[in-house]
């Protein structure tokens, strides 16, 4: 039993680890410094990107590469992530999953559903930063009631998109120890396979 | 950006953090005054505005307009608008003196998110300060009056200071000085506008009915007004009929910052909390049970 559960096995490929370091890297400095841009108290976090002049500068080139990013992300994902029926029932069951009442848990395939709503979620919102982005870094060319709604789409793009970076880091490191190696060196031990994703864990280890 | 006027409001800074050393006591609040009727059209102003801020030449083209240049520029803060309008069959120039109003609720300062690039001073004019300036645009959105033009060289925004310096000193804006006519008028807020209602009743008495004074409420008032002859005809003056310093876009804006501000701390005392009380989840002690969900896994 103990030499089964310490078994490795291999989550994520190289690609799937960079193209979710791209966006998660560019993804944090966006969202410091688009804070810095919402909110005066937070000014000094343009320091992130060279101070205010620079950040302004660079905050669009960087959301380009988290743009290029979550397109790699969804190209390579987007299969994985429709839901199934386990998902609903897991969707329904969230509160045993929140409360570690893993018994009442429905089992989960390589992704749970709530992984599988977090990238659905991200996905829409790098559409609206995009689509809200581009008149906001050329303002010249749009006029100003559409920049205006442009940003409150990108702010509520930014409000969303940092609840669910708190809750997905959260989960991802402290919350489930054995979780971030997937995201280092790729690999998980079949024991935590094994608990958080039983339907994934029984393909890898069928004989 | 002038050091020794009092200040009265900085862009992103709450009014606490403005340093106690720069709120003075209040001196006079002033005002220009454009009478557009008096207004001949020689462009003087134009000149002694590009040479009082040195704002060097920008070399221009007929396009059929009788107006020097098409738009205002970095290095164009007064431009004297010439609309060719007809009005009871005859043709008229309804002159436009375009630079800033210098709002008493000034829209780009509200919506300037680099703390200190713009003020303004009690005594009613706003200044941008370039050293401050990150190029963002953001005033030029929230300007209803399509004032602030930027400069892409040096990625910083630019307009009408009302020649604070000379202000400062003392002295009337360059504009003010230059106008041979004098239908640029300079003193103090109230006494504009006592001049303006003056000139507004002879204006009445030579005809023109629709005679106003434009000093929109939606953005406070302004501290440069125009007395404009046609009054029924602000928007052949090019001139907004209803601006205002908090369009619905910026107000619901700030109300979501405020409550987006709640909602992230929220979300990390949430899982700090989250964590506290269940901590991490230590997969030996699960050893024992039953893997998660009802099929049970191959082990």
């Amino acid at each position: 039993m103990a030499d089964m559960a310490d078994r490795i096995l291999h989550r994520f490929n190289f690609a799937e680890r960079i193209v979710h370091w791209v966006v998660g890297v560019t993804f944090v400095l966006l969202l410091a410094t688009g804070l810095a841009f919402a909110y005066p108290a937070l000014f000094w976090l343009t320091a992130l990107l060279g101070g205010g002049p620079s950040a302004r500068v660079l905050h669009p080139w960087v959301g380009v590469l988290f743009g290029i990013g979550m397109g790699f992300m969804i190209a390579i994902w987007i299969r994985d992530m429709f839901l199934s029926d386990v998902d609903w029932r897991w969707l329904r069951a969230m509160r045993a999953y929140a409360t570690r009442d893993s018994a009442n848990v429905p089992p989960a395939g390589k992704y749970n559903a709530g992984q599988k709503m977090f990238f659905w979620f991200q996905g829409l919102l790098a559409v609206v930063f995009v689509v809200s982005g581009v008149p906001l870094w050329f303002p010249e060319f749009f006029g100003s009631g559409l920049l205006q709604w442009m940003r409150l789409a990108h702010y509520l793009a930014t409000l969303g998109g940092g609840l669910l970076l708190i809750v997905h880091v959260y989960l991802g490191t402290i919350a489930y120890p054995g979780t971030a190696r997937a995201m280092i060196d790729g690999t998980v031990t079949a024991r935590w396979a094994r608990h958080h994703h039983p339907g994934w864990h029984e393909e890898q280890t069928r004989p | 950006m002038a050091d020794t006027l009092s200040i009265r409001r900085v862009s992103a800074t709450p009014d606490a953090y403005i340093p106690i050393s720069a709120l003075r006591s209040a001196g006079p609040s002033y005002a220009k005054l454009v009478d557009i009727g008096a207004c001949i059209g020689c462009k003087g102003c134009e000149v002694a505005c590009k040479e009082w801020n040195d704002l060097g030449v920008e070399p221009t083209a007929n396009f059929g307009s009788y107006q020097s240049h098409k738009d205002l520029s970095p290095k164009t803060w007064l431009l004297m608008r010439f609309n060719e309008v007809e009005v009871d069959g005859n043709l008229n120039w309804l002159i436009k003196k375009d630079a800033c109003l210098h709002c008493e609720d000034p829209g780009c300062l509200f919506a300037c998110p680099a703390p200190g690039a713009i003020v303004q001073y009690t005594n009613g004019i706003v200044d941008f300060n370039q050293e401050n300036c990150i190029g963002c645009q953001y005033c030029v959105t929230g300007c209803p009056f399509d004032i602030p033009r930027f400069d892409v060289h040096t990625r910083k925004v630019s307009k009408c200071n009302m020649c604070v310096d000379r202000v400062e000193a003392g002295l009337e804006p360059a504009c003010v000085k230059t106008c041979p006519t004098n239908a640029i008028s300079w003193g103090s807020k109230d006494d504009m506008l006592a001049l303006a209602d003056q000139k507004v009743e002879t204006l009445n008495a030579r005809g023109y009915d629709n005679a106003a004074v434009y000093n929109p409420a939606g953005v406070g008032g302004t501290h440069m007004m125009y007395v404009v002859p046609h009054g029924d005809r602000l928007a052949d003056y090019s001139l907004p009929s209803d601006p205002t310093a908090s369009p619905t876009p910026m107000t619901a804006l700030g109300f979501l910052k405020r409550i987006g501000a709640y909602l992230m701390g929220f979300g990390v005392l949430g899982v700090v909390g989250h964590f506290l009380r269940y901590g991490p989840e230590r997969l030996e002690e699960h050893e024992d049970h039953e893997p998660r969900g009802d099929t049970g896994a191959a082990a």
